[in-house]
């Protein structure tokens, strides 16, 4: 039975996409076959960490949804890059990326002309079936539009992404009202860019308390991360680091 | 909260439509349609409706499937905001604001509810109840539309196209070039009039009526208001979208009844015992279906049978009607929760 997992937040800066792309490659070396679609279609990013250049890129996820293509035709196996060399004949574990088009004229496109929501969910049943995933992680677009709707709405599993910060507390609330009133099912919080020194079980004791969910990772603010700026996976380089271990607590609740 | 779950006429919120619509969009419901709609796009059979020369003009290939549930989620394929002419699909709208206006016992004084199993433009009444059969042969639709009340014709026809906009939940406009082919054409429509009139059957104000009658049948709508149509009367008479009320309540199974009955032309009966849920078509090639307390159902596709029903649309409920044990005496244990697909499964 395949799992769709949703990683929001309401604000940028989170971290969100690099926890999407690390807890993939975490859950995919445990065995699995994991897809990520990269929602961000206004400012999409996520293919970066798993150097899918332009050059490689034929179809992406905005053909989909103008009809030019499947979406299968835009899921790329970045296993190579996400946890390096797997026999080819080898089904798991695998990683695929549906990146979003990273040209301008087509993110003008979509803002000036939008798209039928529908079809996402069309696209994210259709490559669950065609690429036989054990899990789909989508990355969406930070604050509250119809896509980052629509994919709390199918998810089985919602993963708010906040950093100890009022304006974060106070816009989490709001993905949280409307994701209850969307019915789903399990909500999860993974508190990053935690500052040395800040307490962290009086944090996570109270971000629970506000938000009535579980805080499934609290993971520090990460020198280490941002020097990689981006130039690769994390827990790939730094399979000890606190923010690793923290990550493979997130992974292990997913996959029970 | 809309007014099928609070019992008030209170709107939708943005953020409920919103909500909702991202639910619709998720449905499992949504699924179905479109692989029915797949199944189906290739069929070619039927030929356009041509006796009204602007009809003719209509793209074959046109195909949409809208669900709308009591609950105001809505579930669109294909062309389903393609814009046609609603015709015959009027008439139990138009049933339903002379019985507003004059009530249950004048009207049936005037229009019998009795399925003949003959063509929707044949010419004939029930001359020893001196009134035509029922509301939904084009003689029955007349008789509606002569009681459609106002003080003038301008009136009328403004109460006509705000009731049909209650139902729609937004303005409906008149197609002027089928309007004016159906008025040009119309010497069939004309002669049941005038013989209904020669009859004391409708007031004298005939011409005036078969206006009304014209502009009736050349209102512009989708096959996605087709379902909000249906959905208001599976909701007991309100727009589960706008909170509107579009028909007293009381009315509301007088509306259902005629349309299971008689609303298929001379397919009518065939279709109670193959699907056995209200529908009224039209020759445009829509057709609005309802679920009493659970949601309505529109369909598109111009091309008709010999019969004057979609080819399309009638496999679509055919295949429905089977999916989800639609049929009114379907057996409890096959009978399946249709509202229950319109939101995705938790």
């Amino acid at each position: 039975m395949s799992k769709i997992v949703s990683i929001h937040s309401f604000r940028g800066g989170t971290g969100k996409s690099n926890v999407t792309a690390n807890l993939a490659v975490t859950i995919a070396r445990a065995g699995y076959r994991v897809g990520i679609v990269d929602t961000d279609i206004q400012s999409p990013g996520i293919h970066v960490v798993f150097h899918l250049t332009e050059d490689r890129v034929t179809h992406c996820l905005n053909d989909f949804l103008w009809g030019d293509c499947q979406i299968e035709d835009a899921a790329y196996d970045v296993t190579d890059a996400a946890i390096g060399n797997v026999a080819a004949g080898d089904e798991r574990p695998r990683v695929f990326l549906v990146p979003a088009s990273i040209k301008t004229s087509e993110i003008g496109r979509v803002l000036k002309e939008g798209y039928d929501v529908g079809l996402l969910n069309d696209g994210f049943k259709r490559l669950i079936q065609k690429l036989n995933l054990d899990f789909l992680l989508i990355d969406t677009h930070p604050g509250v539009n119809e896509e980052t709707l629509l994919s709390i709405v199918i998810s089985d599993r919602l993963l708010l992404v906040l950093r100890p910060d009022q304006q974060d507390f106070q816009g989490s609330s709001v993905t949280l009202e409307l994701a209850r009133r969307l019915d789903v099912s399990e909500v999860s919080l993974i508190v990053n860019k935690i500052p040395p020194g800040m307490d962290r079980a009086q944090l996570k004791n109270k971000v629970e308390t506000i938000y009535s969910a579980e805080v499934l990772a609290l993971l520090p603010l990460n020198f280490e991360l941002v020097r990689m700026a981006s130039s690769g996976l994390f827990v790939n380089r730094y399979p000890e680091h606190p923010f690793t271990r923290e990550l493979n607590l997130v992974a292990n609740s997913l996959i029970k | 909260m809309n007014s099928s779950q609070n019992g008030t006429d209170e709107p939708l919120s943005h953020l409920d439509a919103l909500l909702t619509r991202m639910k619709s969009a998720a449905s499992p419901l949504r699924e179905v349609l479109r692989e029915i709609h797949a199944k189906y796009a290739s069929l070619d059979d039927g030929v356009v409706a041509s006796y009204i020369p602007e009809l003719a003009k209509a793209n074959p290939a046109w195909f949409g499937i809208s669900a709308v549930s009591v609950q105001g989620q809505a579930i669109d394929v294909g062309d389903s905001d393609q814009q046609f002419t609603i015709q015959s699909a009027s008439k139990p709208f138009m049933f339903g604001l002379a019985l507003e206006d004059h009530g249950r016992e004048h009207v049936l004084s005037k229009i019998g509810v009795q399925p003949i199993g003959e063509a929707f433009n044949s010419i004939t009444l029930d001359q020893v109840a001196n009134r035509p059969f029922n509301p939904m042969i084009n003689a029955g639709a007349i008789a509606a539309a002569d009681l459609v009340d106002g003080k003038d014709y301008p009136e009328r026809v403004t109460r006509m196209i705000e009731m049909f906009g209650r139902y729609c939940g937004r303005t409906v406009y008149v197609d002027n070039s089928v309007f004016t082919s159906e008025r040009m054409t119309g010497h069939r429509n004309r002669a049941i009039g005038h013989l209904m009139l020669n009859f004391d059957m409708v007031s004298d104000r005939l011409d005036e009526t078969l206006e009304l009658y014209f502009q009736q049948c050349s209102l512009l709508v989708t096959c996605h208001d087709l379902a909000v149509m249906g959905a208001t009367l599976a909701n007991g008479g309100v727009n589960p979208i706008t909170g509107v009320r579009a028909i007293d309540a009381e009315y509301v199974k007088d509306l259902l009844s005629v349309m299971h009955t008689c609303g298929m032309y001379d397919y009518a009966g065939e279709w109670a015992y193959r699907i056995g849920i209200p529908a009224k078509s039209g020759v445009g090639g829509g057709i609005v279906a309802v679920i009493p307390g659970q949601g309505g159902i529109g369909t598109f596709s111009p091309k008709l049978d010999v019969k004057g029903n979609s080819v399309r649309g009638i496999k679509v409920f055919e295949e429905l009607a089977q999916k989800f044990g639609l049929h009114v005496f379907e057996a409890d244990d096959k009978k399946k929760s249709l509202i229950s697909q319109f939101s995705p499964p938790k």
